[in-house]
């Protein structure tokens, strides 16, 4: 169990440490000049500089030291936790994220929550219909919360529930009030795949034969959902939910946006537009990191919700 | 069956332990605003450049709220454009215009209980002169262009020399940019005077500044020194202030219909639909031109380039209608644009008959050119298209008109949409052909932060847009606007001056800069300053 878990922890640095090499490539080695774009994302025109201000800045952005030297010495900062500091308004990196992140913990964590509960109740509630007419259109109906663009739902839902009944702010960051509508609409195109993939996975289980010897030990239809259906169902989202964290990440930038929210997504969208690039390094490399944590996680959970997938040592 | 019943038990506690931070942040939930709170959405913090410094700010939503906060020595009359006494009582002008004294009032405290005199007012300027030094290309710098040093006379008088003259520098004691703070904020790092550590002696004081997010001003007690164009003479009405930055124009209509915004002030004006919601929920619009430059596009003429040649240069001014820009894009009352400045800015001068829409002139003038139109209506010399290329940060459905506009005289206009970090470096490496940029300030002196390569925030841009030719007569005229403070003298250079960008073809004006906000009923005694900014020193909340 040790070495498996030492592997995959291995495995998660290779990622990170993929994620963040591509993204400094990209963003480092594409075509223009990244000093005058730095110098344009921090306000300052270059065209008022003499040569001699420009070495100065060359150096102070760290660009003089040649492609490598800077990769090196960024990814030893980022070993040290140490982001580097923010073109645009010089802060270190690691505070804007920490003051960003608190608010998008709190969106995504909760439209996390909210897509399981909701999906799997949903997927719940369908598989225990009888009337095969309904169970058949309720099936249909998570593909279209997974179709809709969450700009629109957020709009839509800002028009209902905020305009119209006036139950909640339609923007900001005032507590529990302005968290329920970006997290509903957020959590509907996940909430909706996961809705999915339980119903698809209901349905095989109760096709498996131990269902049949359930049925006929007496057991009713929902105890049989309850016991032996849902925890041999379950296991397919589990993987999903480590999946959606990804998708989370930009549709928070939609939503933050809807919503006048600020966090992450928000962060990163400025950073983009501005070509703040030690800024989107960071983001893009903060956001892999938890799409790692979360799928280890997932990964080492599985033989507690499965106890058939267990990891023994190999027999030499 | 125990066992299972412990099961559930687990997710329940799962799924508490899982809601836990929803409830947390519920308690952290804030109170609402008050009665006595003005709430203001604006569409957007700037993410290039951070900064609350009233000497770095060309931002102007931002002066908006520095407008409240820090005040300067003299004032601009909003209807007149005439510089007015503030924290300066009265000023001398010697007859050279290089020496300025100032008489300051003597019953002036900044917010952190310091006195306003002749010292702070040298620290004020000594400090931003510093600024330009470090950072050359700070918004500031032409506002203090050939500033030498000031003298304390005595408490109440303050002499301030400039080594060269500059005319527009009166109007430049009367904004924002040259606003006094405490000596104590100028101890303070321009980084942190960015962040919102900006002390002054206004009505209203900055309690909290998060970028992007929004800003909080609360009233400062004691207030009793407003200048003429204002007219409460104390404290303001309201006690705060709630800024922030709603970037979706449905949300911030909505909000405003809901009423949870007393005032929503987008950048760009309302459309017919949008200020017909809005009116229809009691909104009052107001407008105002702002002053500087009207929304110009300007060419790129260096060599190879489409607009290097004069001929095409000119039959573009001639091809761009303009009144039905403002009909099409606006409404029928928006005013039409006729010069390279808005009217409402000092020695404008109407150019309307160099502006005239001519599509026949524009034309001939392309046929001499050599430039013949193709089968697909566009027109080519030597297999080369006339395609010109607009570099923009978003596009509208004004830049679409216009497309549609030039395409009636075989021009092609291609608009490429780039973000805010390439746009600099287009503007560096020359890769546009028409580019738009605007500035606000009360004086036409303004036009040399963008089209005099000597003082501009982006010199390739303002070297660029002239034919070689023309650049050393601009500059003479540049000049001579600042040299006299003869207002005679001063508006017949500016006068030149925009006959020479528009007849050349250095400036494209595409439409009169308004700007709008939409006030709700409760809301009153909304006034624009000169620099189409607001005082909320006026503004009382009647609920």
């Amino acid at each position: 169990m040790t070495g498996y878990i030492l592997s995959r922890l291995g495995q998660a640095f290779l990622v990170l440490w993929g994620a963040f090499t591509v993204t400094y490539l990209i963003l480092y080695l594409l075509p223009g000049d990244p000093l005058s774009i730095m110098l344009g994302a921090s306000g300052i025109q270059p065209g008022s500089l003499s040569p001699q201000q420009l070495d100065v800045l060359r150096a102070q952005y760290g660009l003089d030291q040649g492609v490598v030297a800077h990769y090196f010495s960024l990814l030893g900062g980022y070993l040290q936790g140490d982001f580097g500091r923010s073109l645009a308004d010089n802060d270190p990196i690691r505070q804007l994220l920490f003051a960003r992140a608190a608010p998008s913990l709190e969106l995504a964590g909760s439209a996390v929550v909210l897509s399981v509960l909701a999906g799997c109740g949903f997927a719940y509630a369908v598989s225990l219909v009888t009337w095969r007419p309904l169970r058949q259109a309720l099936t249909r109906l998570p593909a279209l919360g997974l179709s809709t663009p969450v700009f629109w739902t957020g709009l839509l839902l800002i028009q209902i529930f905020a305009f119209d009944l006036g139950w909640f702010p339609a923007t900001g960051n005032d507590g529990i009030q302005s968290l329920i509508l970006p997290a509903v609409t957020l959590a509907i195109p996940s909430g909706a795949t996961f809705a999915q993939v339980l119903l698809r996975s209901f349905g095989d289980v109760w096709r498996e034969p131990f269902i049949v010897t359930a049925l006929a030990k007496g057991l009713s239809r929902g105890q049989v959902q309850a016991r032996h259906v849902l925890r041999n169902a379950l296991l397919p989202v589990f993987t999903l939910i480590g999946l959606q964290i990804g998708n989370l990440v930009f549709e928070a930038v939609l939503v933050e946006t809807v919503f006048a929210r600020v966090g992450v997504g928000r962060l990163a969208q400025e950073a983009v537009l501005r070509q703040d690039m030690p800024v989107v390094l960071a983001i893009v490399t903060l956001a892999a990191a938890i799409f790692v944590v979360i799928n280890l996680i997932v990964d080492l959970l599985y033989p507690v919700f499965d106890p058939r997938i267990t990891r023994t040592p190999r027999v030499t | 069956m125990n066992c299972r019943k412990h099961s559930w038990f687990k997710y329940i506690c799962i799924a508490a332990l899982a809601f836990a931070p929803l409830v947390l942040t519920a308690c952290h939930r804030k109170a609402s605003a008050d009665d006595n709170t003005l709430r203001i959405a604006f569409a957007g913090d700037n993410t290039t450049l951070v900064s609350l410094d009233p000497f770095q700010v060309y931002w102007i939503e931002h002066r908006v709220v520095l407008r409240n906060v820090v005040e300067s020595l003299t004032d601009q009359n909003p209807d007149t454009g005439e510089i007015i006494p503030w924290l300066a009582k009265t000023w001398q002008i010697s007859p050279d215009g290089l020496q300025y004294i100032f008489t300051l009032r003597d019953d002036v405290t900044f917010s952190d209980g310091e006195k306003f005199n002749a010292q702070a007012v040298k620290i004020a300027f000594d400090s931003d002169e510093a600024e330009t030094v470090k950072n050359p290309g700070v918004f500031g710098a032409t506002y203090l262009s050939g500033y030498a040093h000031a003298d304390v006379i005595d408490d109440q008088h303050v002499r301030i020399v400039l080594s060269r003259p500059n005319a527009a520098f009166l109007q430049a004691t009367s904004t924002t940019n040259l606003a006094i703070l405490a000596p104590a904020s100028y101890a303070l790092t321009a980084q942190q005077r960015s962040r919102g550590a900006i002390v002054g002696t206004g009505p209203f004081i900055l309690q909290s500044y998060v970028p992007a997010v929004g800003l909080t001003l609360i009233k400062r007690k004691g207030y009793a020194w407003p200048s003429k164009a204002v007219t409460n003479p104390g404290e303001a009405h309201i006690d705060k202030i709630l800024v922030s930055y709603v970037p979706e124009q449905y949300v911030r209509d909505g909000a405003f219909v809901q009423g949870s915004i007393d005032i929503v002030w987008p950048r760009l004006p309302f459309s017919d639909t949008e200020s017909g919601l809005l009116k229809s929920h009691g909104a009052t619009i107001y407008s105002r031109s702002l002053p500087g430059p009207a929304y110009n596009l300007f060419p790129n003429t260096s060599a190879g380039r489409l607009l290097a040649d004069p001929a095409v240069r000119l039959a573009l001014q001639k091809s761009i209608d303009r009144p039905g820009y403002a009909a099409t894009i606006y409404d029928a009352q928006f005013p039409v644009v006729e010069s390279v400045l808005d009217r409402t800015t000092p020695y404008f001068k109407s150019e309307k008959q160099n502006l005239a829409y001519d599509p026949h002139g524009a034309a001939q003038l392309l046929d001499a050119a050599g430039w013949k139109l193709g089968q697909d209506g566009y027109r080519y010399k030597n297999g080369r298209a006339l395609a010109l290329e607009e570099v923009a940060q978003a596009q509208s459905p004004g830049d679409e008109l216009l497309q549609d506009q030039l395409r009636k005289v075989g021009i092609a206009l291609k608009i490429t949409v780039v973000v805010p970090g390439t746009y600099v470096s287009d503007i560096i490496h020359g890769n546009y052909d028409l580019i738009g940029s605007y500035l606000t300030r009360g004086d036409p002196a303004v036009l040399q932060s963008f089209l005099d390569p000597r003082f501009a925030l982006q010199a390739k841009l303002a070297l660029d847009a002239y034919d070689p030719a023309d650049l050393a007569e601009a500059e003479q005229l540049f000049d001579a606007g600042l040299i006299t403070t003869d207002t005679n003298k001063r508006a017949a250079a500016y006068g030149q001056l925009q006959d020479l960008l528009i007849k050349e073809g250095v400036a494209f004006p595409i439409y009169e800069r308004i700007w709008q906000v939409a006030v709700a009923k409760n809301v009153q005694g909304f006034t624009w300053t000169d620099e189409g900014f607001a005082s909320f020193n006026d503004i009382e909340i009647k609920r």
